[in-house]
């Protein structure tokens, strides 16, 4: 998306709509705080909007997301519950055998559990690079983070969940 | 010696400068135990992003998921509407006066059956009605 233009607020649903649920899923395990975050993400965004200057459009975005998750996280005062199966929510464009499928869904799951057990800051870093697929410079963007820190928080992520799946 | 450990995950993600990413180039090449904690972030940068793309509820975002339900109830409707057609169709053709007879070719019938009393002898059996039994 140009950053010299300001898109309606049908254009983020509709062009960042499925990452933002992903984000929110892989972050909070469970679709119903996966629910309920986008709706507030996409709230705020239209709400913000209004005032939004064309400039880094991902920078705004994310941030906007990773502060409503930060919100819940701090509201709710709890950790994320235990993910629930994924189920045919999943999209996959072939066919593969019932028991390779069982054993993507138990890895998925083993994954999941363990990207809640990682701590919020590595987590974040973590999902922002792997599952939505932001550079460095935009993760430290939307976190207002150096991009040192973002290194060291993806690096240590990971090898934290390395770790928890052996 | 000195370890670019926190530079790794970003060796693999191809974020370092290119001055730095010939230092810990150099220095994989020289340290077993770096080598071994790049392969092991490696496993875990793999398995997060091979997580699968999770589809939105219906209903949740503008645009995205539109329930199906409309859409497969037209759809069926119109199948529905087709297959009913045809099959009046197929029923007007085969009752309809004038219309050629199937072909019934009583040698052949008659040579299948003496073939099949050969090769399956209780088969030519005559049996009794079901009520008789």
């Amino acid at each position: 998306m140009p950053d010299d233009t300001v898109p309606s607020w049908e254009e983020v649903a509709r062009h960042h709509g499925r990452t933002i649920y992903n984000f929110a899923y892989r972050l909070t395990g469970n679709p119903d705080d996966a629910h309920d975050l986008v709706q507030e993400v996409l709230l705020r965004v239209r709400r913000g909007l209004a005032t939004y200057r064309p400039g880094s459009f991902e920078g705004w975005l994310w941030r906007i997301t990773r502060n409503a998750f930060l919100d819940d996280v701090r509201r709710k005062k709890r950790r994320p519950t235990v993910p629930l199966p994924e189920d045919d929510r999943s999209s996959t464009g072939s066919s593969p055998a019932p028991d390779e499928v069982l054993a993507s869904v138990r890895l998925s799951e083993d994954v999941q559990a363990a990207l809640l057990r990682l701590p919020i800051e590595f987590r974040e870093a973590v999902v922002m690079c792997d599952v939505v697929g932001l550079t460095y410079d935009e993760i430290a963007d939307s976190a207002e983070i150096p991009v040192g820190t973002v290194r060291s928080r993806i690096h240590r992520g990971r090898k934290m969940l390395r770790e928890m799946l052996t | 010696m000195t370890h670019p450990e926190e530079l790794l995950s970003a060796f693999l993600d191809d974020e370092l400068t290119p001055d730095e990413r010939t230092l810990v180039a150099t220095h994989l090449d020289e340290c077993a135990d770096c080598r071994s904690e790049l392969a092991m972030v490696e496993v875990a940068r793999s398995a997060v992003r091979s997580l699968p793309l999770l589809e939105p509820p219906p209903g949740l975002i503008p645009g995205i998921g539109v329930p199906r339900r409309s859409f497969s109830l037209r759809r069926a409707w119109v199948w529905a509407t087709s297959g009913a057609v045809a099959v009046a169709l197929a029923v007007v053709v085969a009752v309809a006066p004038g219309a050629p007879a199937p072909a019934f070719d009583l040698d052949t019938v008659a040579d299948q059956h003496t073939a099949r009393v050969v090769v399956e002898p209780g088969f030519a059996t005559v049996r009794a009605p079901v009520g008789d039994r």
